[in-house]
């Protein structure tokens, strides 16, 4: 469904991705981990257009979508749970959500979407007149992720998610994660939190310094091969 | 090197007055004293991150005290200059409890709005005679060429200024701050009091060109001495030129006034000119010439990282 | 008492005037995070061009509006999209920069195509006054300031509140790059909402000029009040414009009524600056 090759990211003079080269499957769970600084928000950002690759190709799909603008690529289906959450602190709850449905496809189900959200996230509900940055860290990454599910994404990526979050949370959390890839819609997960994203997915990739140093199915990783992926020991 | 560049240019300028036309003297003044306020509404600017909208109220306090104290009170020219920069100062000082608590955008609309006051009051006070303006008597038996040397010993001292602050402790502290806030605050830099430094030598220098300046023209006006056309000019020299650097309001001074003489048969189109040069530069070269220089060939002639 | 009145009350309507000359501000200052230091210009320039309409077609100052609006709204969104959007994301100071050239070019055009003169669009409105009660009088030319003001700001605060192009812009002035995750184009959103602000200089500006009379350097005091207003009556919040609005007008008038003509101005300016000294984020703004 996407499928990342051989690209070459720069900021400005410092190249921050060397001939990466990432598969996604449809339905697929795919987790992307490495240290900090690795490059796996710049591949992120590279993938839905905030950021150009200076070569290498993405392509969603089948179609060519690097030289496209942030909004056209969420057009196409791709949706992004920005690392921080980065909840809108002048809008509220609800008009967090709605702002989610911009793209024209998914306006007219706006109400359908927004139900089986609250279905999901049931505080969001009780919560929706508030402004979207006075709620808890939890709730807000409960935001966050409504917001992206409301353009109706085929692709959703979920950029560290457990950041500052109680355990609980967290697992309620992969527990939403989980029912969303039962929905059929594909997933990608960046993870410092090793151990969760390794369980929940079926196919990983470690970067390492802006390449990938191990990629396949993570319940056959020892854990000799994750340390040396991360850390080249 | 440097040092033999320095000093030729130093020996043409203290000799000109003998050997220029007239012309070429008042024209070369009138640089000088763009520099001197211009290098001063860049040290505030490029290096202190405030970007004042109002510094011509500096210029009009230090021009009309030149004017009242040398007419009212009698006060020897020298000592009428000095009065300025004093009572800009004092000026400085006053207003800058309230302005402190501006930050960014607040700042420079406050600055703004003060010298907006200013230039109101000025011109409903009988004192000065209201917005028609002051004459200036005792400047008319001044000679050319003295108050060439004043803006020439003011042009090179506020340059010099600039530099030797930059190098020193304050300069270090302002570069840190320049570069991370917060980080600054936490190794002990006391960031109120840099940047009061700053402000209040920049409107005393600033006070003192304006002296020098309407001892030039001879004639005082509130709507032009506190008008925010002194601004527009400081921001074309400073951009042009390049913030945040030593040269910059040097050679952006020197372009100013050039292109004023060559433009002052275009009355009413110069202004526009300045606008549209100046909104091209931020988009093309943001760092202004002396910037862009410098990234290019990374030189400075003015160095003042310490290695 | 009843002499504190009047000037209370026209203060009051007066306000209605400045908020609307406030809201375009409140709108690119306040929402969008821009500085446009050229809104002045924008609303004299409409004056300008209303008082051409007039005297090409014969028009109404009020009807003007009709071609004036449309005309701002291009100008606004051309202005976003080929200056603005050059410098977006740099940070406030190259706004308040661009702007700033931007409003000095278009003084000096409007200086060299107008001439100096004072001008105004005549209207037997700025005439006509309004007896209350036989006991003081009103302007009717206020009334209708007060009213254009109210209703300006109802629709623009139900349109931010209710719609997706309102949503987007605010969205986008809190987070540049996670609105574009949202789908929204902001280029060209941020260059409708300058659009929109257009249109409210416009309209302020054909007010201004059927209420007093107007010259080339006009922007400047108008960008004071516009900024008075704003940072009164708190950023981001369209309502606390027009509070602001309304304050401001009763401290020049009741200034003026009780200091002198002279100090009607000052009063504004020292409410203002008072206002940036203790609560720069105004009476119902937020951080």
């Amino acid at each position: 469904m996407l499928s990342v090759k051989s690209l070459d990211v720069f900021y400005g003079m410092f190249q921050a991705l060397w001939d990466v080269t990432v598969d996604v499957e449809k339905g697929q769970i795919v987790s992307i981990l490495g240290a900090n600084g690795a490059g796996k928000s710049t591949l992120l950002k590279t993938i839905v257009g905030l950021m150009k690759a200076s070569s290498g190709s993405i392509r969603f799909d089948g179609q060519q979508i690097n030289h496209l603008e942030p909004h056209e690529i969420v057009n196409l289906g791709i949706s992004l749970v920005p690392e921080g959450r980065r909840i809108f602190s002048s809008l509220t709850v609800l008009e967090n959500l709605l702002i989610g449905s911009y793209t024209p496809k998914a306006r007219p189900h706006r109400r359908e979407i927004l139900d089986t959200i609250f279905q999901l996230f049931p505080p969001l509900k009780e919560r929706r007149k508030v402004i979207g940055t006075n709620l808890s860290g939890g709730e807000q990454q409960m935001l966050a992720i409504g917001r992206a599910l409301m353009s109706q994404p085929r692709l959703i990526i979920f950029d560290e998610i457990s950041l500052g979050l109680s355990p609980l949370v967290v697992t309620m959390l992969y527990e939403a994660i989980r029912k969303i890839g039962r929905e059929g819609v594909t997933v990608i997960l960046v993870e410092q939190d090793v151990k969760r994203s390794l369980e929940a997915a079926s196919l990983a990739y470690i970067l390492q310094e802006g390449r990938v140093s191990l990629k396949g199915d993570p319940k056959r990783f020892t854990d000799n091969e994750v340390k040396e992926a991360y850390f080249g020991l | 090197m440097r040092l033999l560049v320095l000093t030729l240019f130093l020996i043409a300028l203290i000799t000109l007055p003998l050997w220029g036309s007239r012309y070429v003297v008042s024209v070369v003044m009138l640089i000088c004293l763009h520099v001197t306020i211009a290098s001063m509404w860049n040290l505030l600017a490029g290096y202190s991150g405030l970007i004042s909208l109002g510094q011509q109220m500096f210029i009009g306090i230090g021009g009309y005290t030149l004017a009242v104290s040398s007419m009212y009170y009698g006060f020897p020219i020298s000592l009428s200059v000095l009065a300025g920069g004093v009572v800009s100062v004092i000026l400085a000082l006053v207003i800058s409890r309230p302005v402190s608590r501006m930050r960014g955008v607040y700042f420079a609309v406050g600055t703004w709005i003060i010298a907006e006051t200013l230039g109101i009051t000025f011109s409903n006070w009988g004192y000065v005679r209201y917005g028609m303006g002051l004459f200036i008597q005792p400047a008319y038996k001044l000679s050319i060429p003295s108050i060439y040397y004043a803006a020439v010993i003011l042009g090179v001292c506020s340059v010099l200024l600039v530099y030797l602050l930059l190098r020193s402790n304050l300069g270090l502290a302002l570069m840190a701050i320049r570069d991370d806030d917060g980080a600054s605050e936490a190794v002990g830099v006391n960031i109120f009091r840099c940047k009061l430094a700053c402000f209040l030598i920049s409107a005393f220098v600033t006070g003192l060109a304006a002296g020098v300046l309407y001892l030039n023209t001879i004639f005082i006006q509130p709507f032009e001495a506190f008008g925010i056309g002194w601004t527009v000019k400081l921001l074309f020299i400073v951009i042009i030129g390049g913030m945040g650097t030593v040269e910059g309001p040097v050679v952006g001074g020197i372009i100013f006034v050039l292109l004023q003489q060559f433009l002052s048969d275009y009355v009413g189109f110069n202004l526009m000119i300045l606008g549209t040069i100046t909104i091209a530069t931020i988009f093309f070269a943001p760092r202004g010439i002396v910037g862009t220089f410098q990234n290019r060939f990374h030189f400075e002639f003015f160095p003042i990282r310490r290695q | 008492m009843l002499t504190s009145l009047e000037p209370l009350l026209n203060g009051i309507l007066l306000g209605g005037l400045y908020a609307v000359i406030g809201i375009g501000l409140a709108l690119t200052f306040g929402i969008m995070r821009q500085v446009n230091l050229a809104h002045g210009e924008l609303m004299i320039l409409s004056s300008y061009l209303s008082l051409v309409f007039i005297s090409l077609l014969g028009l109404h100052p009020l009807l003007t509006l009709c071609l004036v609006f449309p005309s701002l709204f291009i100008i606004g969104y051309l202005i976003q999209t080929y200056l603005f959007n050059r410098v977006l994301g740099r940070g406030m100071e190259p706004y308040l920069m661009v702007s700033f050239g931007l409003s000095i070019i278009l003084q000096n055009a409007m200086l060299k195509v107008f001439t100096p003169d004072a001008r105004s669009l005549k209207t037997s409105l700025a005439i006509q006054s309004l007896d209350v009660y036989g006991l003081f009088h009103v302007p009717v030319i206020y009334l209708v300031d007060f009213t254009g003001g109210i209703v300006l700001i109802g629709l623009l605060h139900f349109f931010m509140k209710k719609s997706y192009l309102g949503w987007a812009i605010r969205a986008s002035g809190d987070d540049l790059s996670t609105s574009k995750l949202m789908g929204v184009n902001t280029a060209r959103v941020y260059a409708i909402a300058m659009g929109i602000a257009a249109v409210t200089a416009a309209m302020s500006g054909v007010l201004v000029g059927m209420t007093f009379t107007f010259y080339p350097h006009s922007g400047t005091q108008y960008l004071i009040v516009a900024f008075g207003v704003v940072i009164i009556g708190g950023m981001g919040s369209l309502w606390g414009t027009f509070l602001g609005g309304l304050i401001l007008g009763v401290a020049q008038l009741m200034g003026g009524q009780f200091l002198g003509p002279g100090f009607q101005l000052l009063s504004g300016y020292l409410i203002l600056l008072i206002v940036l000294t203790i609560r720069p984020q105004g009476l119902l703004g937020r951080k």
